[in-house]
């Protein structure tokens, strides 16, 4: 039986660490939802005329303060402003309306701006569409290792496969989690880069255990 | 001869490279025009049709005649008419509060999801409030945009009554599955085209259609008079088929159905191309909306409009700076480690990033966040491999074969991805496969050749 190395075992008392605090975080305080998946409170003003949204912002950020702000172009023209924050009180929206009136030298009213209420995003309603693309590929590279590395013994070799793929998504959703990461856009593609890497980092595996295992044929 | 080789490679990488990041500008009227076609971005970075459904509040209002039925065309009768005539008027909320909860809420929401899914759209956010029943949807903004809306904003409800009585016979839970059709006309002389809208439905469906359809036809009486000549009298009891209260079609039935299927001609053309396209768009909305159920909430329209992506010009910039960064620091390495030989690498690698960038603009492919992510890694295994040919000049064919099987599941995964419908992992497979086909054609050809050129193995 192969001897773990001390190295080998520190990395994973590390990691198995980080997964045990990841899900205790998790089940506990819970991830930490971007503005776009959080509910939060938006309203809209018809500017009439071009804007840069870094001038909004330091509105927004005078207004604000220490919130989490969208502001996002509206339309065609791009002469409407949305803005997206947790919560945006009914003060806070006459003293946004009123500096962007006195900015823009327009007349909005606060009375006609309404503040709409966007619900959150269901995390399983995020991760839903990704789950089955994931699943069938994730079962068409077991069947390509086993074949590829039978050599190495077929079960093994997905098991060993599968744990790793699942070992590198669950420690970057921990890390994640530790860290409070904020669960937005760049979450699911981060996801794809880590499956990517760990792939790589599997394949390497197993061709170096194949090779060794040539040698030791010849 | 071999700088002339090396050169005119490293001046074709130039134009590539050119054309790539600045165009090929030509004069159109009186303005320049870059013939390079734009990157088609998604929903996260172009922007998205933003819609919110709210919960109607509005009430129906009913005539009841002294004997509580329906009074019919009652429109115009005035409150002094309703009451000389005994009749009570009656004002019947769209949604009543007892539908108005949480689990109706969500079933309104899977619905207008399932609706999305089989118009075939590639990205969408859904979510609902579940305390004022609001549903908000972004959808990607296309010419398709205004029909999927008018889709989802369609309650679904489908009934077919007796015309006479208006006894509801069938409805939504009699169907199994709604589906187009095309066929030749086989009803004219000329080969036209004609759209049928297929509805088909469940056992109990299929029952209840099959004893309409012997019940509702035309019945011809014969009489004799005393002149001896025959008089002929039609009877016809015909059904009326609705959708969401609105008339589809009034009909009685030559024969019994027995198939449990029931085929609605939408419309039949010729020559015309928009036309038909019109009638398979027009019967396609109404298969999804009976495929898909009744949602259970009366919805309006109550927003509208197309949002920019949050994801500013700004942020792209600072990306593609970033991008660069790497990609130069990464060219140095190679460049100090592999002296003359690493600087060829570096223009090769810079030939493969343009190169990619004007496939990716000329494939189809939508880039998504993570397309453009897919691009990143596309980059870093293409500098691996680059790296890998040129620390193997003694056998850098055994370097390349090495290189790819280890990708083999990495492209097993871009492949998989690129049969997937969902924008944003479509997006990622689809830049992954090309990146890899790239990589497998241009390192062949131009990197190992101009590899090969500087080492005098050229032929």
């Amino acid at each position: 039986m192969k001897k773990i190395s001390k190295k080998v075992k520190i990395i994973a008392l590390l990691l198995a660490i980080i997964i045990i605090v990841g899900a205790i975080v998790t089940l506990t305080i819970g991830l930490n939802f971007n503005l776009r998946y959080q509910e939060t409170k938006k309203i809209q003003l018809y500017l009439e005329k071009d804007f840069e949204i870094s001038d909004i912002k330091k509105i927004t950020d005078e207004v604000l303060p220490n919130q989490d702000v969208i502001i996002q172009k509206v339309e065609v023209y791009e002469d409407s402003v949305s803005i997206i924050s947790t919560d945006i009180t009914e003060e806070q929206k006459i003293n946004l309306i009123d500096k962007i009136n006195e900015k823009y030298e327009i007349e909005l009213s606060a009375d006609n701006t309404e503040i709409t209420t966007i619900p959150h995003t269901r995390g399983r309603d995020i991760i839903r569409p990704y789950v089955v693309p994931f699943i069938i590929a994730t079962v068409i590279i077991l069947v390509y290792m086993a074949i590829r590395y039978r050599k190495l013994g077929m079960i093994k070799t997905i098991v060993k496969t599968a744990f790793l793929l699942v070992i590198a998504q669950a420690v970057l959703l921990s890390v994640i989690a530790i860290i409070r990461i904020p669960i937005g856009r760049v979450t699911i593609p981060l996801v794809l880069v880590v499956y990517v890497l760990s792939l790589l980092g599997v394949t390497n595996y197993f061709e170096k255990g194949l090779k060794e295992k040539k040698k030791e044929e010849e | 001869m071999k700088k002339i080789k090396i050169g005119t490679i490293t001046l074709a990488i130039i134009a590539i490279t050119m054309i790539a990041f600045f165009g090929v500008y030509t004069q159109v009227q009186n303005r320049m025009e870059n013939q390079v076609k734009d990157y088609d971005y998604a929903m996260d970075l172009k922007g998205s049709r933003n819609v919110r459904l709210t919960v109607n509040t509005e009430s129906k209002t009913t005539i009841k005649d002294a004997d509580g039925n329906i009074v019919e065309d009652s429109d115009d009768l005035t409150d002094e008419q309703i009451a000389e005539n005994g009749y009570t008027k009656e004002e019947t909320p769209n949604n009543s509060e007892e539908i108005k909860n949480a689990e109706n809420y969500r079933a309104s929401q899977k619905i207008i999801e399932k609706r999305l899914q089989k118009l075939g759209l590639e990205d969408y956010i859904i979510k609902v409030d579940e305390e004022t029943g609001d549903i908000l949807i972004e959808l990607p903004e296309n010419d398709k945009t205004d029909s999927v809306i008018s889709n989802i904003t369609t309650t679904g409800k489908f009934e077919i009554i007796d015309t006479q009585t208006g006894e509801v016979l069938m409805d939504n839970s009699d169907i199994k599955l709604a589906k187009v059709l095309y066929g030749s006309d086989s009803s004219t002389t000329s080969s036209g085209t004609s759209v049928y809208l297929d509805i088909e439905f469940n056992k109990e469906g299929k029952k209840k259609l099959e004893e309409i359809s012997n019940q509702y036809v035309k019945i011809e009486e014969t009489t004799e008079d005393t002149s001896t000549e025959e008089d002929t009298t039609t009877t016809e009891k015909t059904i009326t088929m609705k959708i969401d209260n609105e008339e589809i079609m009034s009909t009685s039935f030559d024969e019994p159905i027995k198939t449990g299927k029931l085929q609605l001609s939408i419309g039949s053309s010729t020559t015309d191309n928009d036309t038909l396209q019109g009638y398979i768009e027009q019967a396609s909305s109404m298969a999804t909306v009976l495929d898909t159920g009744n949602i259970p909430i009366t919805y309006d329209l109550n927003e509208n409009q197309y949002i920019l992506s949050e994801v500013t010009e700004n942020q792209v910039e600072i990306a593609i700076y970033v991008v660069l960064g790497m990609v130069v620091v990464a060219l140095i390495v190679l460049i100090i480690r592999y002296k003359s030989l690493g600087t060829l690498g570096a223009i090769a690698y810079i030939g493969f990033i343009s190169l990619l960038t004007i496939v990716i603009r000329y494939t189809n492919v939508v880039l998504s966040i993570e397309g453009l992510l897919g691009m990143v890694v596309t980059f870093s295994l293409n500098y691996i491999l680059i790296n890998k040919l040129l620390a193997r000049n003694d056998n850098r064919l055994e370097a390349y074969k090495e290189c790819f099987v280890k990708i083999i599941p990495v492209i097993i995964l871009a492949i998989t991805f690129c049969f997937t419908s969902w924008r944003p992992i479509n997006s990622f497979g689809m830049v992954m496969f090309w990146g890899i086909v790239l990589m497998v054609a241009y390192n062949g050809l131009v990197t190992n050749s101009l590899l090969k050129i500087k080492e005098g193995k050229e032929k």
